[in-house]
């Protein structure tokens, strides 16, 4: 049987400088971080990154020098404040930007999915985003009814990453908790790139097959990667390592910022797991997950 | 009952909105929002439909900041992804109560979570507006909140509009093919309702704050009754199962903490949460 599997440190290979590059996950959730370290350490440059709701995963890329065009529907840090290196860096005029509303991003890759040039939908009425992106949204009219509809044209990236709890070597990716765009910008891309928690046999998604999100035939390369999302979340496997974020934010907030990326670069992924996730820190991320409290609703 | 913070009252306020009609959708962990939603769930709607992160029909949680996502699956009934949500919610018209924040906010229902300053070159890049430039026309009810109520947030018109109601009154809302239904706006001073072509009207002030200082704190116009009542406060129950049951870690306080304490709130918050975590591995 064919197999994807390819190792994180052969990322470069997958991904060239200029290259537009979709990000998958959400929020603080599930952001496929152990490829964007290793874009880190190759010294990619010039992409154009797409993000829908992005977080560490961009403010990282664009402090390290890694991009020089950035479409997106947010990045923030959420309780850690709003992104200091994307900040610094649109403020400053040092990346050009495409201010994407989030559906229309949404609804612009689930476009190339279907192959499709666009597609109408009741867009962002009243919002100034449109206006400053012609070659992204029109007004078109609904030829049964006439009601005024947006038209978002199709977007395709070069390369999506996304990150999935498991996948075998064909790339029969499955995810169990939040999947956030990770699948639409799966099936826009030209090349697609699934990193896992754990690359398993077969049978295993076979006995699962209800999980699998994204079929093998949409994949080109699996990179086992364990952790691969930290330090966001991959529920229910681990939660966001939120004191890490919060380092780093202190560290892209002040002076330490050049000093954080040198030692991202100058370790291998494993030797990133031994230092950082040391201790207890993996278990009690796990137990964050395991341990999450639901209250009951009176009878 | 008159031991209690703003924030809780706010909590209070912003779940007496929250009924069983539609979908109750929450992106990402907004400790206010959630709260509020969970404090709904417990008490006057036990069937809100609620959807957070990626999960669909979701039990109550208790809030943390590293827990919430985990916990909203656990109790879930359905595991969607972003698109489907908002196709399937959203722009089909299901959505019923959602509640947002924003850098500044006008007497239009318009907000904006995009510049300060020039759009191309700004002075202050915000996060932007995720799903909002599309989704606050289309719910049901939309309710704002602002922990800090003042004329630099609440403005006459905001600088950029990231996204907006569109349409406010029934019949223009009903006209575009939308659910008629109001602008809540719930600050740390009073209550800002709309629902017609008027100005915002002032429903309410909290317990110690005169209608002046809300009219002198709003960058919009607005109608002043005759007579305009205090807020309702947070009954004892509800006190109880906001610090007790939901909140026992104090994540909505959070954002009512402000400049150097800050930092040192949000760290004994996770202090705490990883404290819990640890024990547990024993």
């Amino acid at each position: 049987m064919i197999d994807k599997v390819t190792r994180l440190e052969d990322l470069g290979s997958l991904v060239s400088d200029g290259d537009s590059v979709a990000l998958g996950g959400g929020w603080f959730a599930n952001h496929p971080m152990a490829a964007v370290r290793q874009l880190v350490r190759n010294g990619t440059q010039d992409l154009r990154v797409i993000t829908v709701v992005g977080s560490i995963d961009i403010d990282l890329l664009v402090g390290a020098g890694v991009v020089s065009h950035l479409e997106f529907s947010m990045v923030t840090l959420e309780a850690f404040g709003l992104a200091p290196n994307v900040r610094r860096a649109i403020e400053g005029g040092l990346i050009g930007f495409t201010e994407y509303t989030g559906l229309g991003l949404l609804i612009a890759l689930e476009a190339q999915g279907r192959g499709v040039p666009y597609l109408p939908y009741r867009g962002p009425f009243g919002s100034d985003i449109p206006a400053h992106y012609p070659e992204i949204y029109q007004s078109v009219q609904c030829p049964f009814t006439g009601e005024e509809l947006t038209a978002v044209r199709a977007l395709q990236p070069d390369v999506t990453i996304v990150h999935a709890l498991r996948c075998d070597a064909e790339g029969n990716a499955q995810w169990d908790g939040t999947s956030g765009p990770d699948i639409e910008m799966a099936r826009a891309a030209r090349r697609l790139i699934v990193t896992c928690e754990e690359i398993v046999p077969r049978s295993t998604i076979v006995e699962t097959a209800h999980m699998t999100k994204v079929p093998g035939f949409y994949v080109d390369a699996v990179i086992e990667a364990p952790f691969g999302a930290h330090p966001t979340s991959h529920v229910p496997s681990y939660a966001m390592d939120a004191w890490q974020i919060a380092e780093y934010a202190e560290a892209a907030n002040g002076e330490g910022f050049a000093q954080f990326v040198d030692q991202l670069r100058d370790e291998s992924e494993a030797e990133y797991r031994s230092r950082v996730l040391g201790g207890d820190r993996d278990r009690v991320l796990r137990a964050l997950a395991e341990q999450a409290v639901t209250l009951e609703v009176r009878p | 009952m008159s031991d209690y913070e703003v924030h809780e009252l706010m909590v209070a306020r912003v779940a007496a909105e929250v009924d069983d009609d539609g979908v109750v959708v929450m992106g990402s962990f907004t400790p206010l929002a959630y709260a509020a939603y969970m404090l709904a769930k417990l008490t006057h709607a036990p069937d809100s439909f609620l959807v957070g992160f990626d999960a669909v029909g979701m039990q109550p949680i208790q809030l943390s900041f590293t827990g919430a996502e985990a916990a909203a699956y656990k109790g879930a009934v359905c595991r969607w992804g972003m698109l489907t949500e908002v196709n399937s919610i959203h722009l089909s018209n299901r959505g019923g109560v959602e509640a947002v924040s924003s850098a500044q906010f006008d007497g239009e229902g318009a907000i904006n979570l995009s510049v300060i300053g020039d759009f191309d070159k700004p002075k202050v890049r915000l996060p932007g507006g995720a799903g909002a430039a599309e989704v606050i026309k289309m719910y049901r009810k939309m309710v704002a909140y602002f922990g800090n109520h003042n004329s630099r947030t609440l403005v006459d018109k905001v600088g950029f509009v990231t996204g907006t109601r569109w349409k406010v009154d029934a019949e223009a809302r009903a006209a575009a093919g939308l659910q008629p239904g109001p602008i809540v706006v719930v600050t740390n001073l009073g209550v800002l309702v709309r629902d017609d072509a008027q100005p915002f009207r002032v429903e309410s002030v909290h317990p110690g704050v005169d209608v002046e200082t809300i009219v002198e704190n709003t960058g919009f116009e607005l109608r002043v009754p005759d007579s305009v009542p205090e807020t309702t406060v947070p009954t004892d129950e509800e006190l109880q199962l906001l610090r007790n049951s939901i909140d026992p870690f104090g994540t909505v306080k959070f954002d009512f903490v402000s400049g150097k304490d800050r930092l040192a709130y949000l760290k004994g918050v996770l202090d705490r949460e990883w404290k819990r975590a640890e024990a547990s591995l024993q």
